[in-house]
């Protein structure tokens, strides 16, 4: 499993439901429904992805991510909404970020890192869009079009009235964070995983 | 109809209820009905009700069969005639609403049977032909009384109604695993309709797949042999069947 999927996978208790927006073949949906009691529910666009997913027996809803929750969910309707390496290529990621939590109780977003030092030397130094292992697309082709660094995100919550819970940064072949990496996470974080609730909502945890 | 099938054949537990456009909402109302008895409830091309455009369609269509000096008050059999007129007329305008106006300008365009108009009322353009030809070969083989009983069905279907139009009350007591699917181009009973059938079936906390079928054949296209929409279909099949075992 990809190592931010397995962190993910870490932080969300037996018993709970989740709602995994973009969530591919259901890698993580299939996980969970074999190894503890999650129940979950997954939003994909891709027909061949969502081919997979029923073949599979995951539940899945074959939805743009941009047309917002609102036709499907109500509110307050899991105990999770995660979204794994989506947020960046999403039109609104604030608006997005909202809907987890009015849709969720409490929110878990993983995204590369556009400060991770890689990108800001190939920017900084070299003076050219960054290409690495996390964002391995060239400028003129990419489908992130909101790429943004864990301090960009972190005021995005802040402006949001948005309680983070956890955070932890990994590389593309660690799942464990080395010291550098807990030391200066913006620096040495490739990819970012944030847990996430509304600002005053009680979490048992 | 169908109760009468249901009972009859003495089949409690049914494994799998598939159904598309009245069918589809017959297996809502299946899985509503009979809670325990159905495992996969798959709901094709349907809607939780008929919009007031539907309905407008159904009556236009069941006034030209009723309005058939031929009707007879729906005594046609006895009185040795059928409400041809009527039932081709109905038959007409429901298949243009089946169709989309992509499908038929692909399929049709503005080409002409003989090559030129004839300024006349008979027909100069190929999509007259095909509806003309459409409505006599409905007409061997469907009942005019039937079709009227049938789009009534259609509009008198809300099960959400005694539930304080709430289709997810309504829907709770099922037990069925849904897999509901849509398509694009469908005007009918479009994807919107079907995303409500989901938003219900998700608040009850039903298992519940959706596929929303690229296609631009029109509300038709829950008949044709498209590529995903067979695949899915295919794929959660499979799942049904090793559920026998």
């Amino acid at each position: 499993m990809r190592a931010d999927l397995a962190i993910i996978a870490d932080w969300i208790k037996p018993g709970s439901s989740i709602l995994d927006m973009g969530c591919g073949d259901g890698t993580l949906l299939k996980f969970f429904r074999d190894n503890s009691e999650v129940d979950g529910i997954g939003l994909e666009i891709d027909a061949q992805k969502i081919e997979r997913c029923v073949l599979d027996r995951i539940s899945v809803i074959q939805a743009d991510l941009n047309d917002g929750l609102e036709q499907y969910f109500s509110d307050n309707s899991f105990d999770y909404v995660v979204m794994g390496q989506t947020l960046q290529a999403m039109d609104r990621a604030d608006i997005l970020v909202e809907e987890m939590l009015r849709v969720g109780k409490q929110g878990i977003i993983t995204f590369p890192n556009m400060a991770y030092w890689k990108g800001r030397l190939q920017l900084g130094i070299h003076g050219i869009m960054p290409v690495t292992r996390s964002l391995p697309n060239h400028w003129f082709n990419t489908p992130n079009i909101h790429l943004c660094t864990l301090r960009d995100f972190e005021a995005l919550c802040k402006e949001k009235n948005i309680n983070i819970l956890e955070r932890t940064v990994v590389d593309h072949t660690h799942s464990k964070s080395t010291l550098l990496m807990r030391l200066l996470p913006n620096i040495f974080g490739e990819i970012a995983i944030y847990r996430f609730c509304r600002n005053g909502v009680q979490i048992n945890s | 109809m169908h109760v009468i099938r249901y009972t009859t054949l003495g089949i409690k537990h049914w494994l799998a209820v598939i159904g598309g456009s009245l069918g589809g909402m017959q297996v809502m109302q299946w899985s509503i009905d009979y809670p325990d008895s159905i495992k996969h409830a798959i709901v094709i091309a349907a809607s939780p009700k008929l919009t007031a455009q539907n309905i407008a369609f159904n009556e236009v269509a069941r006034q030209s069969i009723m309005s058939d000096p031929d009707f007879n008050h729906g005594h046609y059999l006895e009185k040795n005639t059928i409400p041809r007129r009527g039932l081709m007329l109905a038959r007409m305008l429901g298949h243009i609403t089946y169709l989309s106006d992509d499908s038929m300008r692909e399929k049709f365009g503005r080409e002409l049977r003989e090559g030129k108009l004839n300024f006349g009322f008979d027909v100069d353009f190929q999509v007259a032909s095909y509806l003309r030809y459409q409505g006599h070969a409905f007409v061997e083989r469907f009942d005019a009384n039937t079709y009227l009983l049938m789009t009534k069905t259609l509009d008198y279907f809300d099960p959400a109604r005694d539930h304080g139009d709430d289709l997810a009350t309504a829907m709770s007591s099922a037990t069925a695993k849904f897999m509901v699917i849509s398509f694009t181009s469908d005007w009918r009973f479009s994807p919107q309709r079907s995303r409500e059938i989901v938003k219900a079936l998700i608040k009850t906390k039903k298992q519940v797949s959706y596929v929303e079928i690229e296609a631009q054949h029109g509300h038709n296209a829950f008949l044709m042999p498209i590529p995903h929409y067979m695949n899915v279909f295919h794929n959660y099949m499979q799942n049904v069947g090793r559920d026998i075992k």
